[in-house]
This record gives structure tokens, C-alpha cells and sequence, in this order.
């Protein structure tokens, strides 16, 4: 809970992504910017028949903003986000006290103010994208044209405002005018000198253009005076249009409009920070050139839970603090008071806080190569965490790009790894890993899946691989393997590889489900989609077949092997009778068990619920029936008959 | 539980060990002790309370010594289950007397005592040790020794081996406890007629062994000014340190209240998440309605192509997944999948939950094929949240704005780099079927833990520097770079890399990039603007960053400074608490970046003393302390010659000026 925060933030200290040069808060504020004319609200037929449906692109881009707000409050907890409409008949800011209704900016509408959503904004916006009645009552187009540099503007001082020095700034522009204001000088120019404002202040413009049905959207008309070819916040970030050229525009009709909007959202709901900057990679003795490292994966956990006051009006987060007291005198410690000591033997050894620095210290950061070797030689088990990734950097060394290029094309082609000391910041433990070259991803929508790069994994040392434990071996024959052969043969995931993007995590999406249901005070929203649970379906029936063809010759090959009795005499006498019964098991059922007859268990447990008698079966059955079953088998006789009860009586 | 222990320690003190040998810079005895003291720091450093330890000096017979060692075991353990061992480390040039060698050696054996003898300077033929000029007395009592020592199965060797065998960390075994025991299935048994269960059982194959931690505790009372005097050192052995507790408040927003901060009460607290900004509070009775509900098992999903497998997706730590104990049909039904995926070249992916009510993960199974071992090894894959798309542009080839694609470019590289860079690769293969794992030790973890034994020992000492060991794979081996030196001088000439100069890092280098995508000039547009020589506090930033690039002259610099100062004060009086104290920050911050890039570090350094003088004296809205440690903690101190070289400021100046102390200017 709460009181243990303290410790494991030293613990995830090497995890977090700091800019350690930067004054800058690491947060993210993203405010959508969302054109709303009367082409931007023309609903469009899916062209698809098997899935009907119409979309307007301004429903299309507030489904986009629902679904990263969304999403944004499970991954990125304390970062911002709003909504500010524009062309809208009505106009809506806030004034110097922070009260909404001034029209200092017409036609611009803030929906959604900057800041990380509350329940209440995420409902409203769901309304907006989603109930018709609702959306029909704002979004009314104006008649007047909306001043871009208006629009900016606004912008401008809803970040000054509201995400003061954040170290991202992003404002999302989704519209269907690719000149909004032809050949009005004089408008024209106002709007690229609010874009420059934005630059200045650190906002990077991204747009979202999407295509009319009678005409391609043409970023050169004016919104190429509007975007930057470096973001103000990352400067080694590709231009807004480098990587996906092809699928700029999102186009074409409903659906297929929102889909290509919204792989094209995702693939920037998060802006590019990095986990260490400017780290010489050295190639070898006296050649170094310079990287930047990435966490790409990164297990996604739900947030810890907290403390809520529930004295007032509604209920507050609490904010713990935490004092540190001697214990002798319970007076209060400062931190500069603090000393670090290990415990031996019963006294502890003390260090200065220089000596905890230097014992620390290998060396400045780096990743040095000290050999390659050919990546077969890597083996599946030595993995001790994720990876880093790294791209290169022309920040400290001219030429970076082209040799971790030329490097980096090698180690593809030859299918090698180098082998690499790795010390990813100041006082990092050091590590030794395998260096593995990545390939780049593109997803069908034509954006980048993964990037091209090369991936840092940290191996184990002699200290970190433990032992194999005792294990028999009895080594399948050949029939029995073609048998099992068959049953893979038809279960091959699609094309073959796992795809992360398929699986959302149940439990993360569980858990947020029912927060956001309590928050809004919805229904409990039923049933969970957890899409990690197998097609039993699709198993039975491609597969089932073959699963009883490999029955029938795992009992043969074990009958061979070790006869009818061999089993019982090889095993733990107490489990005797469901072996034997499991061997002698010429099974009515043909449900195939290699457990070793909990078959037998089964029934016998269930004949004893059909007839009341749970509480007379023993402990042992008890256990092993519920464990078969997954569930829980800890606790004594009496929770253990519940359990078994309660199984039975869920059925 | 590990075994009970007693071992007792026999050290030859005698006046032969005070003299260093064969050119040793130690005596015998600290030579010895080197290795006494490391056995007995590792046994202390366990924590163990069942591993004992005794210590015997001896001044002339170590024959006799032997015999207290063993009364000292015997007593000490009585009759009871104890391993027990006795360590003799000695030069063997003492008196020594061989009568009742049988005895003992008989008594050693029934006690089921191991002997370990070590000598200085012992003749060693498999370890490379022969003394020459050994005297005949000395050659008697090593003789003496061993015949002693194997006679009752113990050991006998020379301390030069064991004391390098120090070097070589020790690695903790730790038994691993099964993380999971059920069933790998495939398809729903309580449905399906044709589902397939496996009985299993899983255990670690890697777990990271972390370094022992510190705690902390407090200087004790009183105790301070000694330890400022001996700084430097540390503070010795415990003796000045005293354990800390913590103790908790809760604070919520009030606006009311002064400091905008209010403290509640822990019984008014209940449990809870935030969504968003809201917070939603969990009763007691629904305390586990956000978990999902989920059935411990290994349920097999699909099965993937080694090779569309990337490696990188390992998410974690790996474990063995191995047939339930003592159920050979499980072991040969786990057999047949090993084999089957080993064959076609394939991995299962499975739903892995590996108790009730805990969280799914999937998991990727992949075969392992020894010859008398086999199981599947298991790891974590990604979930769909786990990855964060950041999008990078490709590397072998350079789209254009205007999405040309173009292949030669200064950022690829040419055919004479890649040839450069395949020789290079070529040359620094490193030999060996497998990657060094069993050979390299956790620097980390093995440092510090040396250095607390070390400490622990000679408190007065400063640490050590990392043993070669634990720094064997800093660098590539030296014969391996001789090879590759031509390889690698053709590479460094094709790459022709350029180290930028410190001080041309930083943003203005990127001027021109500082344009829209369509080239045009802003700038000039800019300059056009008529309303824009002033300053205006609500698009101060920008306005302050463009006045700086407009300006011709060092007037208008100080100019757009003393604007921008003026914005920042008002900001602060204006502040409502710390309601503005960000954009401070971030005025401050953009000032500080400008003006280095300007050189005129000095500017800055002087607003800042102003401003620190204005803070402390509390003329800008009362107290405004929480400010001035919010821009210590931002780092935006005073400018000084490592940021700038134009600076006057030295490193510690800067220091100084960030601390608190109000006298300093």
C-alpha cells in the first residue's frame, strides 16, 4: 500500500525515465485540436456492408480523443489532456479567474480543459463522441470563418496556463481543410507567426489531416508554413510526415476512417522520452559515437492504491508524508542526517555517502563492445529483464547515424550479436548484454510497428542462473512426438508470431473498467473481455482429434516403457491408487489426463457433492481436486470443502 | 535450512610468521590472515546463527593445536548434527611432535571433523608451488601435516592457492521453491473431451541476485561534530549510528487553509485508486472488486515459428517448467511437446496464472533439449499496454520532406563503411561455443559485499577498488583488439566520425532548422510585427526567445531581460500560494538556456542574486522559500564555467549560491 511507496522508488529508480539536463517537468500535456465544419460533420457511409455504420470525421477524431484519454489515465497517470473545438457557432474559454465563457477567442470551444481528466470530463466526452442529442447541441458549425491564428493562440495560452514547464507540449490538429484561409495574406501570415509562438514555447504541432472524399489533403497549401521540421522538445525527432507518408491522410469512408485515425493517434499517444541520453557506443578502442536509449517495453502495471479522505464533499486523495524520527531521542532526521550502514553480523558497517557514490562507480556510462559472436550463440533462457533500445544520436559525434547504420545493417545480415559492457547512467550497476539488431515494423495501416535499432539485452551473471531442479526424464519416442506434432501443426497462431498488440492486458483492463464504472457511478459492467483465454472452440475442433490420436499413444508408449506397475512403484505411495487407477483406465471418457488419474478424483468429488459427503473426503483429495481445478488449495479442512462446494454449486 | 556449522580457526602466531618471504610485501601472518579473515567475513556476513565459528593461536606445536580444536569442536557441539571442520593455516616452521598421530587422526575421523591445512610456501607440485632452498626442518613438518591431514581425509594444500581462489567470487546457491504447480493444458477440460493436461511444475531459471542493501539510521545525537571532524573517513563501526523510524501524516488540498494544505486524520482515510483526477474510494467489502477473477493454470493459446520470434520480446526473468515430481507419464507427455516444438522449430505461447486471483501473463514456452535433461523454458511476453510505440526514422535509406527516398545521404552510410564495418565485425568474433556466462560475476553485488567484509575488518581503510574478476568484461580482450587493429583503423577512416566540440552543443546550432517545413522565413515575418517590442506577459516565452534573435545589439538583450525579470516578479507576487510557480520555473529556466547560448552568462548570474535577495528578504509576496528550493531543485543555480566558458563563476561558487544561507551576498 501506500507506506511502502519510499522503498520501491529506490528500487525503480534505474527504470525511470529522467531528463537529467532538463529543468522541465517529464510530463506530457496533448490538447486536440478539432475542426468542426460542416464537411468536417458530413457522416460517411462505411463502404464495408458487412459492418454498416456511418462516421462523421469530427465524430471520428472525438472517438480518438475519448479513446486516448482513456487510455492515457491507465499508462500515463499524471499527464494532461483537453479538447478544444474550433468553428464552432459557439465560443467558450476561460477568463483570468479561471471561469469558462469569455470570447476572447471566437468560434474556439473548450471542451475539455488541459488537465489530467476526471471522471466527470471522460463521461462528457464519451457524450460528445457517442450520444447524437448531445454532440447536436455543440457541435454547430459557425457561419463566420475561425481565424487559425486565433485557434493557435488559444492553444498558446491554454498551455501557458495550464502545463507550465512541462517538458512535452503537443498540440493534436484533426481537420479537412488544407488551406482554411486561401489567399488572405494577411491572415495567413498571423497564423504562421502564432505556429512560431508555439515552436518557441515548446509546442510541437501535430496534424491529423484527413482527405475529402472529392480531394486529397495538401499539407504544402499551408500547413507546411504551420509545422516545424524539428519538434522544439526532441530534436532528433523525424519530421511529422517522415515515417508514415503514405497514410498522412486518413481517408475514405466511416470506418476505415476512424481505424486509420486512430492507429494513426496511437502510434504518437506517447512522446519519445528518453531512459538515457547521448551514451557513447564504443565500437572499439578510440571509436566512439553517441546513442540515445528507449524503453519500448516496459511491463504496464496498474497504479498502486492510495489513501482517500473521505471527510468532505467528495472524496480526496490524501497526500502521505512521510518523517523520518532517531530512534533514541524521536527527534526528527533530516535527509543530510541520513547515513547508510549494512548490516553484519549483527553490527552494522558504515560508509560515507561518497564511498556508497564511488563503490557504485565502474566508470562513466557506456556501451563498449568486446567482441561479436554469432546470435545462435544467445541462449532462450539467459534473460534477466526487458530490453533497452537504442538509436543513434548526432549530438556528441558527427557521423553517428551512418556507422550504428553500417553497423547495425551487419549484424542483420550475418545474424550476429555483439556482446556489450553496459552501464546505461551515472553509478548504474554494470552489466554485460547481448547488443541485437532490430529490424523495422510497419502495421498494415502503413505505420511503424517497431523502429529500426538495435536492442540491449542484460544477461545473467554466474549469480543470477540457479539450478535446474531434479526432474525425471523419460524421453518420448518418436511416435508419440509426430503424434504431438500433428496437434501443433494446427494451432499456429496468425502468421505464425505473437503479436503483443492482440492482447491487451485482462487484468490492467479489469481494473481500470471498474474504477472508471465506480467513478461514474455506472452499472458493474458485467462479464471482462479477457483475450489472453484460448478458442477452446477453435482447439476442440481443429485439433481434438489429433489430441486423442496422442493419447492413445502416450498410454502406449507408457505402458511400453514402464509397464503396468512400474508407475506405482516410481511414485509417492499415498498417490498409488490414482496412478494405478489411471493406468488401469480404459477411460469411458476420452478426456485425455496425464495427471496421474485426477480423473478418478473428480468424480469421486463430485458423487460426493451430488450426495452431500464433501467434508468426509480427505485433505490430500481435497487439494489435489482443487488444484486441478486452479484454485487455491492453502488452508485448513473446513475452507477447503467450501471451496469445493462453492466450485460445484458455480457450475 | 542450511546445516549447523562449527569451524574452528587455527593460526600460527609464531615469531617465523612476523617475517616476510620470497619477496612478499606481507608477513606470513597478515598473508595468512588474508585468508583467515575472508573465511571468517563470509560466515559472518551470511547472518547465519547456526554457523559458529572458534579461533585457536598457536605458538609452537600445531600437532597439539589440532588437539584443542578438536576438544573445542567436541565441546561445542556435543553430540549433535553439525558439520565440523578445522582450518590450520601455518608456515610449518614450529616444533612439532608426530607421537599420537593415529590417535588423532583416528579421533578427527570418528568425530567426523574435516581437517584443512594450509602452509605458507608449501610444496605444491599441481598448483605450481616449489620453495627452493627449503630448509630440512620445514620439509619434515610438511610432511608432518600431510600425512596428518590425509590420513583422516582432510585436505591439505598451500595457502598461495587458496588465497587466489579468493579472487574468484562466491556464488550463493540458492534453492529455488516450485512458483507454480499445476496443470500446462491445452483446450478446457471442464467442456472439451479432447483437452490435454500436463502435470507441472515451474521454478526460476534466472533470478537477478541483488546486492545486500543498506539501511539507514542517524547519525546519534551529539555525535555529529565528531564525524564532520573525521570526514573523510567513515563513521566507525556503528557505534555513532542510530536506527530510524518513520512516522506518516496525510495531508489534502484545502484552500482555505493557510498553505493550502490541511492535515486529516488516518481513521478518516479509506482505501482507494485514482481515475484520472478522481478519486474513487473502495469499501472495505468490495476491497477486491478491481481484481480480476482468474484460476491458477498454463493454458496453452497458439503455437509461433522460431524464426518469427525476435528475442527482444523476452520480458523478464526465465523459469523451467518441469514434469510434476515422481509422474512418469507426465514426464513423457512433457516429452513429447519438447520434442514436437524442437522439431518443427516452434514455441507455444501460454496463459500463465500461477495462482488464484493472480493477474494472467503469457507466456512463451520453448524447448530445452540436454542430454539428460529436458524441459521447456518459460518467460513473459508483452501485453499490448507493455508497448510504447516511439517512431524512428529508417536506417538504411533517408525519406525527404517531400517523401522522396533517397540512399546516399551523410547519415548512411557508404559501401567502403559497411565493407570497413563487415571486416571489423569479422575480426572481433570472440571464440567459444557459448557466451561467458558461467564467468562473469555481478560487479555490483560482489564489490560491495567485499566491501563490507573489508571494512568490517579494517574500519580505518578506504575502500577498494573492483577486483580484475568483477572487471573482466570491461573491456574486449586485449589480443583480440591487436588482431582487429588494421580492421578497425580502415573502419574509423571510412566513418570519418567528428567529435562536436562541447561548446557548440545546444540548441542554436539548429537555427536553420528553426523553420517551418515549407523554408519560409518567419523571421522576417516577425520583424514585421509592429506590436512586438514589448514583452507581454502572457506569451512572455515566445516573445522573449524572438526578441533575443532579433537583437543587434548587447542594449536589447539587456532589454528583453529586464522584461522578462519584471514578468517573473509579478508572476511571484501575484502567486496564490505556489499556484505559479511552474511558469517561474520554466521563465527562469528559458532564461537561463538563452543566455548561455548567448554567452551572456552574467546576465543571468546577476538577475539571480537580485532575485535570491528578494525571495529570502520576502518582498515578493511573503515567504516565498518553497520557490527559491523548487529553483535549487531545478538547477537553475548561477551559470557557471563548466555550462559556460565566458562565465566568472566557479563550480563551488554556483554551489554556494544555491544553498540557503541568506548572509552570502
Amino acid at each position: 500500500m501506500a507506506d511502502d511507496s519510499y522503498a520501491r522508488d529506490e528500487e525503480n529508480f534505474e527504470e525511470e525515465e529522467v531528463d537529467e539536463t532538463s529543468f522541465r517537468a517529464v510530463k506530457d500535456a496533448v490538447l486536440f485540436a478539432i475542426d468542426v465544419s460542416s464537411s468536417m460533420l458530413e457522416p460517411r457511409l462505411s463502404g464495408d456492408t458487412k459492418k454498416p455504420g456511418q462516421e462523421s470525421p469530427t465524430s471520428a477524431a472525438l472517438k480518438c480523443a475519448y479513446h486516448l484519454m482513456q487510455q492515457r489515465i491507465i499508462s500515463n497517470p499524471r499527464d494532461m489532456i483537453g479538447v478544444l473545438l474550433y468553428g464552432t457557432e459557439s465560443s467558450q474559454f476561460y477568463d483570468e479567474d479561471g471561469d469558462r465563457g469569455d470570447v476572447s477567442y471566437p468560434h474556439c470551444h473548450l471542451f475539455t480543459d488541459l488537465d489530467i481528466p476526471s471522471a466527470q470530463e471522460v463521461k462528457e466526452l464519451r457524450a460528445l463522441a457517442e450520444d447524437e442529442e448531445e454532440a447536436r447541441k455543440i457541435l454547430k458549425p459557425s457561419k463566420e470563418r475561425v481565424s487559425m491564428a486565433n485557434v493557435l493562440f488559444c492553444a498558446n495560452q491554454i498551455f501557458t496556463s495550464k502545463a507550465p514547464n512541462f517538458l512535452s507540449r503537443r498540440l493534436f490538429i484533426v481537420t479537412d481543410d488544407d488551406n482554411p484561409h486561401g489567399e488572405n495574406k494577411s491572415l495567413r501570415s498571423a497564423a504562421t507567426v502564432r505556429a512560431r509562438d508555439l515552436y518557441d514555447l515548446g509546442v510541437n504541432i501535430e496534424l491529423f489531416p484527413i482527405s475529402r472524399p472529392d480531394h486529397e489533403f495538401d499539407t504544402s497549401k499551408f500547413y507546411d508554413d504551420i509545422i516545424y521540421k524539428t519538434s522544439p522538445s526532441d530534436g532528433e525527432a523525424p519530421a511529422y510526415l517522415q515515417p508514415d507518408t503514405n497514410t498522412a491522410t486518413a481517408k475514405g469512408d466511416g470506418i476505415s476512417l476512424l481505424n486509420s485515425l486512430l492507429s494513426s493517434i496511437n502510434s504518437r499517444s506517447v512522446p519519445r522520452r528518453s531512459l538515457f541520453s547521448n551514451v557513447s557506443l564504443e565500437i572499439g578502442p578510440n571509436f566512439k559515437i553517441s546513442v540515445n536509449g528507449y524503453l519500448l517495453l516496459k511491463r504496464q502495471e496498474p497504479a498502486r492504491s492510495c489513501y482517500v479522505w473521505l471527510g468532505g464533499e467528495t472524496p480526496q486523495i490524501v497526500k502521505g508524508i512521510t518523517t523520518l524520527m532517531a530512534d533514541d531521542t524521536a527527534q526528527t532526521v533530516e535527509k543530510t542526517e541520513l547515513r547508510k550502514a549494512y548490516k553484519f553480523g549483527g553490527e552494522q558497517v558504515a560508509f560515507t555517502p561518497e564511498e556508497l557514490q564511488a563503490l557504485r562507480h565502474f566508470g562513466d556510462p557506456v556501451i563498449r563492445i568486446i567482441g561479436f559472436k554469432p546470435l545462435s550463440t544467445l541462449p532462450i533462457w539467459a534473460n534477466v529483464k526487458h530490453p533497452s533500445f537504442i538509436y543513434p544520436s548526432e549530438e556528441d559525434y558527427v557521423g553517428s547515424t551512418r556507422v550504428f547504420s553500417a553497423l547495425q545493417q551487419k549484424l542483420l545480415k550475418d545474424k550476429k550479436m555483439a556482446l556489450v559492457w553496459f552501464i546505461p547512467r551515472k553509478n548504474a550497476a554494470p552489466v554485460v548484454a547481448a547488443m541485437v539488431a532490430g529490424e523495422e515494423k510497419i502495421d498494415e495501416n502503413g505505420v511503424q510497428k517497431v523502429p529500426p535499432g538495435m536492442w540491449i539485452i542484460p544477461l545473467p551473471f554466474a549469480d543470477d542462473v540457479r539450478q535446474n531442479p531434479e526432474s525425471t526424464l523419460a524421453v518420448s519416442p518418436d511416435p508419440l512426438t509426430d503424434a504431438m506434432r500433428e496437434i501443433i501443426g494446427q494451432l499456429q497462431l496468425p502468421k505464425g508470431a505473437y503479436e503483443p498488440q492482440k492482447y491487451p492486458n485482462p487484468a490492467l483492463q479489469w481494473h481500470y473498467r471498474i474504477l472508471q464504472a465506480l467513478a461514474l457511478d455506472e452499472d458493474h459492467p458485467g462479464e471482462p473481455e479477457d483475450k489472453t483465454k484460448p478458442k477452446y472452440r477453435q482447439i476442440d475442433k481443429r485439433a481434438g482429434d489429433y489430441v486423442l490420436a496422442w493419447s492413445d499413444q502416450l498410454d502406449a508408449a507408457f505402458d511400453k516403457m514402464f509397464g503396468g506397475t512400474a508407475a506405482t512403484t516410481s511414485t509417492l505411495v499415498k498417490r498409488g491408487p490414482k496412478d494405478s487407477a489411471d493406468s488401469a483406465g480404459g477411460p469411458p471418457a476420452k478426456r485425455v489426463k496425464t495427471e496421474g488419474g485426477t480423473g478418478g478424483v473428480d468424480e469421486e468429488v463430485k458423487r460426493c457433492y451430488e450426495k452431500g459427503t464433501v467434508s468426509k473426503l480427505t485433505v490430500a483429495v481435497l487439494k489435489d481436486f482443487l488444484t486441478a481445478q486452479g484454485r487455491s488449495a492453502a488452508g485448513r479442512k473446513p475452507d477447503l470443502v467450501d471451496r469445493v462446494e462453492q466450485f460445484f454449486e458455480n457450475k | 535450512m542450511a546445516e549447523k556449522e562449527a569451524t574452528v580457526y587455527i593460526v600460527d602466531v609464531g615469531k617465523s610468521m612476523g617475517e616476510r618471504r620470497h619477496g612478499r610485501s606481507v608477513t606470513d601472518l597478515e598473508w595468512a590472515m588474508k585468508y583467515v579473515w575472508d573465511r571468517i567475513t563470509a560466515t559472518v556476513a551470511t547472518g547465519r546463527k547456526t554457523a559458529t565459528i572458534g579461533v585457536v593461536a598457536l605458538r609452537s606445536d600445531a600437532v597439539s593445536s589440532v588437539v584443542v580444536a578438536i576438544q573445542m569442536i567436541n565441546t561445542y557441539t556435543k553430540k549433535l548434527k553439525y558439520k565440523r571442520r578445522i582450518v590450520l593455516v601455518t608456515n610449518g616452521t614450529g616444533q612439532m611432535n608426530n607421537e599420537g598421530l593415529d590417535e588423532i587422526q583416528k579421533k578427527i575421523q570418528d568425530d567426523g571433523i574435516e581437517l584443512v591445512v594450509l602452509g605458507a610456501d608449501f610444496d605444491d607440485p599441481e598448483f605450481g608451488v616449489k620453495e627452493e632452498d627449503k630448509d630440512s626442518h620445514k620439509a619434515e613438518n610438511e610432511t608432518l601435516l600431510q600425512v596428518l591431514a590425509e590420513g583422516c581425509g582432510g585436505v591439505f594444500g598451500t595457502l598461495e592457492q587458496a588465497i587466489s581462489e579468493l579472487e574468484i567470487p562466491r556464488i550463493k546457491i540458492t534453492k529455488s521453491m516450485p512458483s507454480f504447480k499445476g496443470f500446462l493444458s491445452l483446450g478446457d477440460a471442464s467442456k472439451y473431451e479432447t483437452a490435454l493436461r500436463i502435470p507441472v511444475e515451474r521454478y526460476f531459471r534466472t533470478y537477478v541476485a541483488k546486492p545486500p542493501s543498506a539501511s539507514s539510521f542517524a547519525m546519534r545525537s551529539g555525535g555529529q561534530e565528531e564525524t564532520e571532524a573525521g570526514a573523510g573517513q567513515s563513521p566507525s563501526g556503528g557505534e555513532a549510528l542510530t536506527t530510524i523510524r518513520t512516522s506518516r501524516t496525510y495531508q489534502i488540498n484545502d484552500e482555505s487553509a493557510p498553505g493550502g494544505k490541511v492535515d486529516v486524520e488516518r481513521d478518516d482515510l479509506a482505501k482507494g485508486y485514482e481515475y484520472g483526477r478522481t478519486a474513487v474510494h473502495i469499501s472495505q467489502t468490495d476491497e477486491n472488486i478491481t481484481t480480476l477473477e482468474t484460476f491458477a493454470g498454463m493454458e496453452i493459446i497458439g503455437f509461433v515459428q522460431m524464426n518469427k520470434y525476435d528475442r527482444y520480446l523476452h520480458m523478464t526473468n526465465t523459469n523451467v517448467v518441469i514434469p510434476q515430481k515422481a509422474n512418469d507419464k507426465a514426464s513423457l507427455a512433457l516429452s513429447s511437446l519438447i520434442h514436437a516444438l524442437w522439431e518443427q522449430e516452434t514455441y507455444a505461447v501460454a496463459r500463465l496464472v500461477a495462482k488464484e486471483a493472480k493477474p494472467p501473463i503469457i507466456v512463451l514456452l520453448a524447448p530445452s533439449i540436454e542430454p539428460d535433461y529436458e524441459c521447456l523454458i518459460e518467460l513473459a511476453l508483452p501485453f499490448a499496454e507493455d508497448v510504447r510505440s516511439y517512431r524512428f526514422p529508417p536506417l538504411d535509406k533517408v525519406v525527404t520532406v517531400s517523401g522522396k527516398i533517397v540512399t546516399e545521404h551523410r547519415n548512411l552510410p557508404t559501401e567502403d563503411l559497411q565493407q570497413a564495418m563487415s571486416d571489423y565485425v569479422d575480426s572481433m568474433e570472440l571464440d567459444g561455443e557459448e557466451l561467458p556466462i558461467d564467468d562473469s560475476y555481478s560487479p555490483l553485488l560482489h564489490r560491495i559485499d567485499t566491501a563490507v567484509r573489508y571494512r568490517a575488518v579494517y574500519p580505518k581503510e578506504p575502500i577498494l577498488e573492483p577486483s580484475e574478476q568483477l572487471t573482466k568484461f570491461a573491456h574486449p580482450d586485449n589480443e583480440l583488439v591487436r588482431g582487429a587493429k588494421d580492421s578497425l583503423e580502415k573502419l574509423i577512416s571510412a566513418a570519418n566520425v567528428k567529435k562536436v566540440p562541447p561548446k557548440s552543443k545546444g540548441r542554436k546550432r539548429l537555427r536553420e532548422t528553426e523553420k517551418p517545413l515549407s523554408g519560409l522565413d518567419v523571421d522576417a515575418l516577425l520583424k514585421q510585427e509592429p506590436k512586438r517590442t514589448k514583452i507581454s506577459a502572457e506569451n512572455a516565452i515566445p516573445e522573449f526567445k524572438q526578441m533575443l534573435s532579433r537583437a543587434d545589439s548587447i542594449e536589447i538583450i539587456h532589454d528583453a531581460v529586464k522584461q522578462m525579470t519584471s514578468i517573473i516578479e509579478t508572476q511571484i507576487k501575484h502567486s496564490l500560494g505556489d499556484a505559479n510557480y511552474d511558469r517561474v520555473v520554466e521563465g527562469l529556466g528559458t532564461m537561463r538556456e538563452e543566455l548561455v547560448d548567448y554567452e551572456e552568462p552574467t546576465l543571468y548570474n546577476d538577475y539571480l542574486g537580485a532575485l535570491k535577495r528578494k525571495i529570502l528578504g520576502e518582498e515578493l509576496g511573503g515567504d516565498r522559500n518553497e520557490l527559491w528550493w523548487l529553483i535549487r531543485k531545478s538547477k537553475l543555480g548561477l551559470i557557471d564555467q563548466a555550462t559556460s566558458e565566458v562565465s566568472k563563476v566557479t563550480e563551488n561558487e554556483a554551489k554556494e549560491v544555491s544553498s540557503n544561507e541568506r548572509d552570502e551576498f
